[in-house]
C-alpha cells in the first residue's frame, strides 16, 4: 500500500480533474484564460509591448513558466529599453486553480482588485489570467442557467 | 505503511499502471470531489472486510486531504 501523501489538495493545485458533486462547482482553473502574454526577465519593454497587442497584462516568467513578475500598464509603458525585469512587479499575489469562482469574487471585492488575477499551480506554474470582469460575467452566467433550472 | 511523496506525474504513472486509488476521508467529503476513478474506504471503516473490495494483485494508493 502506497501513502500519496501530497493528498487531493496537491492534485488539485495541478489543475488535475476531480469527480464527484464538485464537478457543478466552477474552480477558477475551469475557466482562468491561458492565452496571456509572458515575456521571460532579459526581455525588453519595447519587444514586450509589441507581443502584448490589446493586453494590458504581462507576465514575467522563468523557462519552466513559474511567475516571477508582472508587467501591468504602467510597466509595459515604461523605457523600451529596460528590461522586464528591471521594471515588473515582482512576486504578484497568485491563486489555486482550485478556488472556486465565488472564492476569488469575494478576494477581488474584499482587496479591491479590478485587474487580471493569476492562476498558477503550488509551484507557482502559470495556468492562466481571470478578469474581475469575466469572473463576475461568468459567475452571473452560471447564476442564471441555475435559476432557470430550479424554476 | 511507509509515507512517500509523489509528485502528480508520478501518480498519473502509478495509474496508468493499474494502480487502484482509494480515499480515506468521509463518504461526505467523498461525495464532494475526489480523484477520478478513486474508491472511498473512510479511514475509520478501514478494516479486513472494506479492504476486500481491493484487488491484492494491484498497487493501492491511499489519499487524504493533505501532508497535514
Amino acid at each position: 500500500m502506497l501513502d500519496y501523501v501530497p493528498g487531493k489538495t496537491a492534485w488539485y493545485e495541478d489543475n488535475q480533474p476531480r469527480e464527484g458533486k464538485a464537478v457543478d462547482e466552477i474552480w477558477i482553473g475551469d475557466v482562468a484564460g491561458s492565452d496571456v502574454p509572458t515575456c521571460g526577465l532579459a526581455d525588453r519593454i519595447g519587444e514586450v509591448r509589441r507581443r502584448t497587442g490589446d493586453w494590458d497584462t504581462c507576465v514575467v516568467v522563468d523557462p519552466e513558466g513559474v511567475v516571477l513578475g508582472l508587467l501591468r500598464q504602467k510597466e509595459l509603458a515604461a523605457d523600451p529599453l529596460a528590461t522586464a525585469e528591471a521594471v515588473m512587479r515582482p512576486g504578484p499575489k497568485t491563486f489555486r486553480p482550485n478556488v472556486t469562482l465565488q472564492e476569488l469574487l469575494k478576494s477581488m471585492r474584499d482587496h479591491e482588485i479590478q485587474t487580471n488575477s493569476l492562476v498558477t499551480t503550488a509551484e507557482g506554474r502559470l495556468l492562466g489570467v481571470i478578469s474581475r470582469a469575466d469572473a463576475e460575467a461568468t459567475l452571473a452566467h452560471e447564476q442564471a442557467a441555475q435559476t432557470r433550472t430550479d424554476s | 505503511m511507509a509515507a512517500q511523496v509523489f509528485s502528480v506525474s508520478e501518480v498519473k504513472h502509478l495509474l496508468d499502471q493499474g494502480a487502484q486509488l482509494v480515499d480515506v476521508l468521509s463518504e461526505d467529503e467523498f461525495e464532494h470531489d475526489h480523484l477520478p476513478g478513486a474508491i472511498n474506504i473512510p479511514l475509520k471503516q478501514l478494516d479486513a472486510t472494506t479492504a476486500s473490495r481491493l484487488d491484492r494483485n494491484r498497487p493501492v494508493l491511499v489519499y487524504c486531504n493533505d501532508f497535514g
